[in-house]
């Protein structure tokens, strides 16, 4: 691409909320310290992003900008991999109250052919703030009642579905049968519970043991050495799982249903595991390590399971697992119109110990790596994806501003996001002079 | 309330009793006298932040007399005995107020049968039991305003409370708090999230919203009438008006004598009620959630309601559209008294951090900001000549953070009330093994006498060793829910009210 059309890009995307039209083209940014997360920081550094791609990493002084590179200078801020949502929502929620703009949950026992993707809704209000937040991926997955379907991790910009997806499937979501009850509210009696559960655990082990009969049956059709079988969309999502392609992600809340659901999948060997998780994590931390589980630890900013629990039981836990070896990244509880409060969950991690460069890898390269995309996003390497924030100061802090966004080498119009196009126009409102009370207050 | 706190105290003092084996635990751990109060006590050296006129100052001192704030400025001469408390690095602070929150209540919160429970009362159902109170000491909060849930358009009478951990209902009411109300406008008094059986009471409608309180308003000013006419009477022979709780509260709203605190969204709800107030003749003390007040910033200036909003709640229903976290600045721009709630139990322990979003969404300065979670909130609740604010004469609420109160990476130290230390974070690291050890103490104990009724054959049969391999506040049974009765529950109070 010549310089005209480059600049006639540039100004396209600039002028318009379409950013996505703009074509490809070199950008360095320079004079920030650069994060790579993957190595130590770089001051005074230079990321050079060709298309949707980073190109180059390093000090002002070794690296080469390429000639007709688009120069924007950041002196004095900071360069940052965009956070990774490692579970939520984002595209298959709008209003959660309003039932016919939520795709977040279904029915049924077996739901392993849902594809969460294909219900992600490119135009969602929600992505905007999160992106704005600095959260540029998120990890998106349905919600059922024993096996769920199989997640993806979504590019914040785009077209479409099709076009944000940066990688499907990820992982095959089951939601392990809750070991004991919590919690007052709808309780049932102990004898309901067990019923309930049993059928619950009968269901999960009756899928796999059909899979697991689907599978030998497919193989005997295709060896012809078996008769030919009904072709059956939930046993066939559920074949690359059996076959160790994608993981499990497995939601576990408490202690017992942890160790439950791990002696099922070890029984069953089923290796690759990922477990969706809160504090409780901290108490089997050690098998986790052992077993190399990998855990989302979904929510920081969480109240303790147990009246008894040190206060910051689940703000300390994201460091328990750390001491104790365990591969885990944090996520922000899955409500995704708080998907821009990321990084505050590892930041009051960091508060109660977690050292703040593993804090902040807890929601950058940790997920990345957590769901098998770290090849292409989660650090400002070369040949990642180019999706970088520029900030005024460390992003785990509140006080901090984010100040611009890439997006696979995208720039993302932060001035036309709808919440600030919202904050500018009414604070530009002229000052009511209109508005007469029938009569002044006389108190309080 | 103060029957089954008696007996779970009885059942504690039986197990303890027959309990000797445990001579080795300290029972001290979870402290049930009275934190001492020092006659006289300084924080030295510290960075505080007054969020009163002194604005913020560095390396200044706090001190405090019998509960008192006496002074607040550098090099502060204190009398003899003084305790003094190096704040070397620290950073001092107020209390954080809470404006807004369910946390503290027995039972349910929403008394959700009628459109009008101005008779209901949040004194009586005062949890001083709930370990949100410790929880939220925790978080530096010392100052709380309890609310009734959102269900009815005027709802129950709130409660303003001092986090006084260990003290019974009674003591923890802030004495001094003005009375208030909650009112609730919108979706929720409309019934719109309460399934599709919830179509039938009135009002279904905004419209409704605004004639159920405006019905009420004109039925108060009658009964208050009916009142003065009957003491009027000069000769007593005459039989009283039927005294009617409900109408009695709703003549003090209309008097001024009781502060309506109104759970609002959308700005036309909002400006309906001030108006609606303003031609009964008060004001609208605050405007709780007021996520859209930053398009009647100046109407809600002009009419003088103060704003308590989340910092960055929205979507989560149709009336929280068009929030967004500038809401606060814009508000703080035009001249409203703002605050940020938590609504939570949960984001009531870093309401310092939601100051912070004031920073990060519209720019307002550090000190203003941080006000959001102190002073503003006294100011609101009318109680800003107790609290709220570093300065002489004010209670001694006080907390002292490792790093700014507005950092990520900042603790709650200490929080103290009334010049008495409620919370110390190294107390509580200190005590935690000794609690979980009590504790188990306790399960094994029961779990033994359980096992001896059922089976005397196998007594002897699996001993195995008490040795903690880990440190004991990980040796908890994790399967058993200790959620007390009287706990406010997560699932409870916040996803229901907001």
């Amino acid at each position: 691409m010549n310089r005209a059309a480059r600049i006639l890009a540039l100004s396209l995307t600039l002028a318009a909320p379409w950013a996505g039209l703009a074509s490809a083209e070199v950008v360095a940014l320079v004079g920030a310290t650069v994060h790579p997360v993957s190595g130590p920081d770089i001051p005074n550094g230079v990321v050079v992003m060709d298309g949707a791609r980073i190109t180059a990493v390093g000090p002002a002084s070794s690296v080469h900008i390429p000639v007709g590179a688009r120069t924007v200078q950041v002196t004095d801020k900071h360069v940052y991999p965009g956070f990774i949502e490692p579970l939520g929502h984002i595209g298959l929620v709008e209003i959660e109250s309003v039932r016919g703009s939520t795709d977040t949950r279904d029915i049924g026992e077996n739901d392993a052919s849902l594809r969460a993707q294909v219900a992600f809704y490119a135009d969602s209000m929600l992505i905007g703030p999160a992106v704005a937040g600095g959260v540029l991926y998120s990890h998106i997955g349905t919600e059922g009642q024993v096996v769920n379907g199989t997640s993806a991790v979504m590019r914040l910009n785009g077209w479409n579905w099709e076009d944000m997806t940066l990688k499907a499937p990820i992982a095959m979501g089951i939601n392990y049968p809750q070991v004991a009850q919590h919690g007052r509210f709808f309780r049932q009696t102990e004898e309901e519970f067990a019923k309930a559960k049993e059928k619950a655990v009968k269901a999960l082990q009756d899928i796999v043991d059909a899979s697991r009969t689907y599978q030998t049956a497919r193989s005997a059709m295709a060896n012809h050495t078996g008769p030919a079988i009904d072709i059956d969309s939930r046993f066939e999502a559920m074949m690359p799982v059996l076959e160790g392609k994608v993981p499990l992600l497995v939601y576990a809340a408490d202690k017992p249903t942890i160790e439950a659901a791990l002696d099922w999948a070890k029984k069953e060997k089923f290796t690759r595991l990922i477990l969706a998780t809160g504090a409780d994590a901290r108490l089997v931390a050690d098998r986790l390590a052992k077993e190399k589980v990998s855990v989302i630890l979904d929510g920081v900013l969480d109240l303790p399971d147990r009246r008894w629990a040190p206060y910051d039981d689940v703000y300390a836990a994201a460091e328990a697992l750390r001491k104790a070896g365990v591969t885990f990244c944090i996520g922000d509880g899955g409500d995704a119109s708080q998907a821009r409060n990321l990084p505050f969950h590892a930041a009051m991690a960091a508060a109660f110990g977690l050292p703040r460069d593993v804090a902040l890898r807890s929601v950058t390269l940790s997920p990345a790596e957590v769901l098998g995309v770290a090849d292409r996003i989660g650090s400002i390497d070369v040949g990642k994806e180019a999706s970088v924030f520029v900030s005024d100061g460390d992003p785990l802090e509140m006080r901090t501003h984010i100040e611009q966004v890439w997006i696979a080498g995208q720039p993302i119009d932060l001035a036309h996001e709808r919440q600030v196009e919202l904050y500018e126009r009414y604070r530009h409102r002229p000052k009511a002079t209109g508005s007469t009370p029938a009569a002044a207050p006389s108190h309080p | 309330m103060m029957r089954l706190r008696s007996i779970r105290l009885l059942a504690v003092a039986g197990i303890l009793s027959a309990a000797p084996a445990f001579a080795g635990a300290d029972f001290d751990a979870w402290k049930n006298a009275m934190p001492a109060q020092p006659d006289s006590l300084v924080v030295r050296h510290a960075t505080i932040w007054t969020s009163g006129p002194q604005g913020r100052l560095e390396n200044a001192d706090l001190l405090i007399h019998k509960g008192k704030i006496v002074s607040v400025g550098q090099h502060l001469s204190v009398p003899a005995g003084t305790v003094e408390i190096d704040g070397t690095g620290k950073h001092v602070t107020p209390g954080v107020i809470d404006p807004h929150s369910h946390s503290d209540i027995v039972g349910d919160v929403n008394e959700g049968t009628n459109i009008i429970t101005s008779e209901v009362r949040i004194q009586d159902v005062v949890n001083s039991e709930s370990i949100a109170v410790y929880r939220e000491l925790a978080g530096g909060v010392t100052c709380v305003n309890l609310l009734h849930g959102s269900a009815n358009s005027i709802g129950g009478q709130n409660q303003v409370i001092k986090l006084r951990w260990g003290a019974t209902p009674d003591e923890m009411i802030f004495a001094s708090a003005p009375p208030g109300i909650k009112f609730a406008l919108g979706e929720n008094p409309k019934q719109s999230n309460w399934g599709n059986g919830a179509g039938h009471r009135f009002p279904q409608s905004r419209q409704g919203v605004e004639q159920s309180i405006r019905e009420r308003f004109a039925a108060a000013r009658d009964y208050e009438r009916r009142w003065n006419d009957y003491k009027k009477n000069p000769k007593g022979d005459v039989v009283p008006p039927r005294r009617d709780l409900q109408l009695d509260a709703i003549v003090e709203i209309l008097n001024g004598k009781r502060l309506v605190h109104a759970h609002s969204y959308r700005a036309d709800e909002m400006l309906m009620l001030m108006r609606l107030a303003e031609e009964y003749g008060f004001r609208v003390a605050t405007l709780q959630h007021v996520l859209e007040g930053y398009k009647i910033a100046d109407e809600i200036a002009k009419h003088g309601a103060g704003a308590s909003t989340f910092s960055d709640w929205w979507a989560y229903k149709q009336e929280v559209h068009d929030a967004i976290p500038y809401n606060g600045a814009i508000m703080w721009e035009r001249g409203v008294t703002v605050t940020f709630n938590s609504d939570s139990s949960e984001l009531a322990r870093h309401l310092n951090l939601e100051a912070a979003k004031a920073v990060r969404y519209g720019n307002v300065p550090e000190v203003e900001a941080f006000k959001f979670a102190t002073i503003n909130g006294a100011k609101q609740l009318h109680i800003d000549q107790w609290v709220g604010s570093l300065e002489a004469g004010k209670d001694a609420d006080f907390v002292i953070w490792s790093a700014s109160p507005l950092s990520s990476y900042g603790l709650a130290e200490q929080t103290w009330v009334d010049g008495r230390k409620y919370f110390d974070r190294a107390d509580d690291l200190k005590h935690r093994d000794a609690l979980v050890t009590e504790r188990n103490a306790l399960i094994a104990k029961v779990k033994a006498s359980e096992k001896k009724g059922k089976d005397d054959k196998d007594k002897d049969k699996d001993k195995k060793s008490d040795a903690p391999a880990k440190p004991a506040y990980l040796q908890w049974e994790s399967n058993s829910d200790e959620s007390s009765p009287f706990e406010s529950g997560r699932a409870g109070a916040e996803g229901d009210n907001r």
